[in-house]
């Protein structure tokens, strides 16, 4: 349809324009920073032309934020993440879809309602337990007397012991369970024709093979999508290796950008803060950049 | 994956709670300190002159980021029985820290494992803070500090001053002077809680709370919205109206050092702490002098700031010998002469003030004024409103009158409302420490 | 729902869930168990003995200003940020939707700022909305004190409204881009042939289809915006100055890990929790019935 309305295209490049500096904006703003030498970056007011200390800076805040350490540590963890997300809710909605089994309905709430409890309003507790995995079980097996029972039988104390703290495990393990992204996957599984299950048992291939050699080629590009997502978000990654670390060497390199903040000790170096912050921006936009299409696909939930 | 994970469950379930000493040369044991960058770096340091002062001891220093940082870790390894031997506590978790049942009070693993301390030679007014009601040290004094009043000596002689003002209201007036010598900032000032609440009370006798600010009992209340300490605040409160200096909270890296290092105002009060990064960046003639007191009254001491460390509960006989051997490292001369050289934090026992004064060391120009501090400490011996605080939650209660401060000077309440509400506030968290202890009494 | 032709194995689909279960056990249900336990006593950060008083927790909670104060700024930052920066994404969409050359690309670059971590932006806007250095030392010079979010709180509030704004204004983009382009053109086509112009056909066709959408986002931007405050709050006020900034999500941070008084936070998770599966419960019962109905 084409409709002449000059009045209208006019506002809509204009506010289109206004909407991407508004966006780009602070993103210029930390470019700018960034290549900017310190008596230029505390300047008042500070200028919009680039300076040429990009790469000086971008040394500078690698060093002091140790970020080939903390580079290493965010990879690990988002990898990790990744990955581990991607299995379990892949693995466990496909539990969910091809097999009827006693307290299936049970489980499935039991995942749904975790959407309702984000890290944030469990901090606390969560955080005791990432100091002891195994404390759970721990405890049930001292309320059941059964850590007694066994002492007097044999004198063998059990002390249930899985400390999470300041360890890779702890990074990404307890980030290995996402409602969401077993939701997706089970969305995606019930629109997978049956005949397809139908000809695998026909094959006598059992659930696992028709899992492995079927169900996970065809979700291919919904694993794309979710890739994307879940790169960002363990990238991203910030209250739970707050309260995870306390070794230094063990940070992420999210929260070591919270260390290039000059502090009361320091001169006002915001030049090398936002070089650090772009270095940091870098990966999860990069994908997000170069893999768009997945990236909207998964974000929309892979049905749009 | 699955298959590590089980592995991982059988062998520690398999494994025993306890460890058996494995026969090793040295006995290990671990420090987790919470000072970071630059003294960070200086407390790794410490630890290994120990190290390399003797063939014992291993000691394994782990920075843990800043004092919450650290005290969280703590914490959260105790309750998983994977703590370290010695925790760093700052000064306003000592209540805390005292009640919780976690630790091995120092004199008594002083004396448990050997170890002749005169407790005599440290000062009163840092030992007092860490020490029972009966006069016994539960934890060491590491690094300790007090505020002194930091002053630019240019703007002094551009405005004519001949010297730092020895009464708050002569300072006041110096500070007028300063303005109309057309110095745009004469002070970088906050609400500093150490500096303005604590400090402001032992020096003037004043009580923060009931029960001699709480050593004897816990349940003490607060008392600070009724003391002068209302008129201190209108002071300030009047210097910002007046624009005799300028607010500056540390957001954005700029705080009253910051400000004041730069050259930028005038005045600023601060810890003797910060003497060596004040040297670092000040490009003009600057020095340290008393925190200013009211007129007509006579000055007690000030009292110690920092942290001190804390042995904790759990570990062998041989390990506690490892870090008794630390502790009395800490308190010989020559390692408060290395700590009082890289940083600004002042010795901690008589003995070893003496023996710097005798070196000369505060006749040295990076040094001088730092002895300010040690005289300040020991200006009177301390009494018993000015000893320190022993009250339970206390970092709680001083965010809290920072918070009401706060909304004060943007003109939302009155000083002596927000006085009292901090009080109030103040006191639900005292209370809640006592029920919480209920039936335990504080050493 | 399930498939109709499934397996028969009895044991494996418990094996198979068993990885996903336990991690949820361990890590969501244990924590938030032993968070009620904790409200109801007055658990010692040290762990030992601990005294229980019932609801005392919550009492004073629920007796406190403070308390009130921090849910208000909470509701402040929900309605801000969800306005502005759903309005903003609304907007954009509308107009990104009109282009026909060039939609790709638009959308390339309205997108990025979602790859960015909370704390970045958080330093990023720090550094843009000092005082003393960059645009707004400018403004300060010309009107000495005009912006000052160290002291002034509606400054500081005003900062990480915006921040948190910023951050999220792509994700709500995405989905209204989506949602436009999926609305058949013969709807608009047809409207227009009755002469209806764009404001009227919008209000008539494009919101009504939008609306699933619409409702979708707004509760997921009112439940983010209790938690994804946090890592701007934490890096650029941690709740100041006076309180001004102190959302829910962080006094219970700032009191349980600082301030170290684990049943007080235990008490404050609870209440978070109770309104976040709420929001959460809303959200599934009755978007999701809209959105059936709109199919």
């Amino acid at each position: 349809m084409i409709e002449r309305t000059p009045i209208l295209n006019a506002i809509t490049h204009t506010v289109l324009g206004l909407g991407i500096l508004i966006m780009c904006l602070p993103l210029l703003i930390v470019f700018v920073a960034a290549t900017l030498p310190y008596e230029q970056v505390i300047d008042v007011p500070m200028t919009l032309i680039p300076g040429s200390e990009l790469i000086v800076n971008f040394n500078k805040a690698w060093h002091r934020g140790d970020f080939s350490n903390l580079g290493l540590n965010s990879i690990v963890m988002t990898l990790g993440i990744l990955i581990g997300k991607i299995s379990l809710a892949s693995l466990t909605a496909f539990t969910i879809c091809y097999f009827n089994f006693r307290f299936r309905m049970f489980f499935f709430w039991l995942i749904f309602i975790t959407l309702m409890l984000p890290l944030e309003v469990r901090i606390i507790p969560t955080y005791e337990v990432a100091s002891n995995a195994l404390l759970p079980f721990q405890k049930i097996l001292e309320s059941l007397y059964l850590t007694d029972l066994v002492f007097w039988l044999t004198g063998i104390e059990i002390g249930l012991q899985w400390n999470l703290l300041d360890t890779y495990w702890g990074l990404t393990l307890p980030l290995f369970a996402s409602a969401t992204a077993t939701f997706l996957f089970r969305q995606f599984f019930l629109s997978i024709p049956e005949e397809l299950a139908e000809a695998a048992k026909m094959d006598g291939s059992g659930p696992l093979r028709f899992f492995f050699d079927m169900v996970l080629p065809l979700a291919k590009t919904n694993i794309a999508a979710l890739t994307v997502i879940m790169f960002v978000f363990g990238w991203n990654q910030y209250l739970w290796p707050l309260l995870i670390t306390t070794d230094p060497d063990m940070r992420t390199l999210v929260m070591g950008l919270e260390n290039l903040i000059p502090s009361e000790d320091e001169l006002p170096e915001w030049n090398v803060t936002m070089a650090g912050t772009l270095l940091v921006m870098l990966p999860p936009v990069f994908v997000v950049m170069v893999l768009q299409n997945h990236f909207v696909k998964g974000l929309l939930g892979g049905d749009k | 994956m699955y298959r590590t994970k089980i592995m991982f469950l059988t062998f520690t379930i398999l494994a025993l709670t306890t460890t058996s000493g494995i026969a090793e040369a040295k006995t290990e044991f671990n420090f987790w300190y919470g000072l970071k960058g630059y003294l960070g770096k200086q407390v790794a340091q410490v630890c290994d002159r120990f190290n390399a002062s003797q063939d014992n001891y291993l000691i394994v220093c782990t920075g843990k980021g800043s004092y919450d940082q650290a005290l969280q870790a703590s914490i959260a390894a105790y309750r998983a029985k994977k703590h370290p031997h010695i925790m760093q506590g700052v000064d306003s978790s000592t209540a805390t820290i005292m009640m919780s049942g976690a630790i091995y009070p120092a004199y008594q693993l002083m004396s448990d494992t050997g170890y002749n301390v005169d407790w005599d030679d440290y000062i009163g007014s840092i030992m007092n803070y860490y020490a029972s009601s009966d006069g016994k040290l539960y934890s060491f004094p590491f690094n300790s500090s007090t505020p002194v009043m930091y002053y630019n000596a240019d703007m002094y002689e551009k405005a004519g001053i001949s010297g730092p003002a020895k009464t708050w209201d002569q300072f006041e007036e110096d500070l007028r002077s300063l303005k109309n010598a057309g110095i745009e900032c004469p002070i970088a000032f906050s609400f500093y809680t150490w500096v303005h609440l604590d400090q402001y009370h032992y020096m003037h006798n004043e009580p923060i709370s009931t029960r001699n600010n709480g050593f004897d009992g816990l349940d003490a209340e607060l008392m600070f919205n009724k003391t002068s300490y209302v008129n201190h605040i209108k002071r300030l409160k009047r210097w910002h109206d007046e624009k005799l200096g300028s607010y500056a909270k540390n957001l954005f890296g700029i705080g009253t050092r910051e400000s004041f290092a730069t050259g930028k105002c005038g005045h600023y009060f601060g810890s003797i702490a910060s003497h060596g990064t004040v040297l670092k960046t000040a490009k003009m003639q600057w020095n340290v002098a008393f925190v200013p007191h009211n007129k007509g009254t006579k000055p007690n001491n000030t009292v110690v700031g920092g942290s001190s460390l804390w042995a904790m509960k759990g570990f062998s006989n041989e390990e506690y010998k490892g870090v008794a051997a630390f502790f009395n490292f800490l308190r010989s001369h020559e390692s408060q002469e290395f700590w009082s050289t890289v940083t600004g934090y002042v010795p901690v026992t008589k003995s070893a003030y003496d023996s710097l004064i005798a070196k000369g060391f505060y006749a040295k120009k990076e040094f001088a004024g730092r002895e300010v501090a040690i005289e300040s400490l020991t200006r009177t011996p301390p009494k018993p409103l000015s000893r320190g605080v022993r009250l339970g939650n206390y970092r709680q209660i001083k965010k809290i009158l920072d918070e009401e401060l706060e909304k004060m000077l943007m003109g939302k309440k009155s000083v002596q409302d927000a006085l009292d509400n901090a009080v109030k506030r103040g006191n639900l968290q005292l209370r809640r420490f006592e029920k919480q202890y209920k039936g335990k009494s504080l050493p | 729902m399930i498939k109709r032709v499934i397996f028969k194995n009895q044991r494996l689909p418990y094996l198979l869930i068993l990885p996903e279960l336990l991690i949820i056990l361990v890590f969501f249900y244990w924590p938030s168990i032993q968070a009620i336990f904790w409200s109801l006593t007055l658990e010692p950060p040290f762990g030992g003995p601990a005294q229980w008083v019932g609801l005392d927790n919550f009492r004073e909670l629920l007796d406190s200003e403070e308390y009130y104060s921090s849910a208000g700024v909470t509701l402040l930052f929900a309605f801000w940020t969800t306005l502005i920066s759903m309005g903003s994404a609304l907007i954009l969409a509308l107009f990104v939707d009109r282009v026909i050359r060039g939609l790709v690309a638009y959308r390339a670059i309205l997108m990025w700022p979602y790859a960015i971590a909370a704390p970045a932006v958080a330093v990023a806007f720090q550094f843009i909305f000092q005082p003393g250095v960059g645009f707004f030392a400018f403004l300060n010079d010309i009107w000495p004190g005009i912006w000052d979010p160290s002291i002034d709180s509606y400054d500081a509030l005003v900062m990480v409204i915006i921040a948190a704004s910023w951050k999220s204004i792509t994700y709500n983009f995405i989905f209204f881009l989506a949602g436009l382009q999926s609305i058949p053109k013969t709807f608009v086509e047809a409207a227009a042939l009755d002469g209806a112009d764009p404001i009227q056909r919008f209000f008539t066709i494009v919101f009504p289809l939008l609306s699933p959408t619409f409702f979708f986002l707004l509760v997921i931007n009112v439940t983010d915006s209790f938690t994804e405050g946090f890592g701007i709050i934490n890096v650029m006020t941690q709740g100041g100055p006076g309180g001004s900034t102190n959302i829910l999500v962080y006094k219970l941070y700032q009191d349980g890990f600082i301030g170290l008084d684990l049943s007080s936070s235990s008490a404050q998770s609870v209440i978070l929790m109770v309104l976040v599966i709420l929001l959460t419960f809303i959200q599934f019962r009755w978007i999701e019935r809209r959105i059936h109905y709109a199919e």
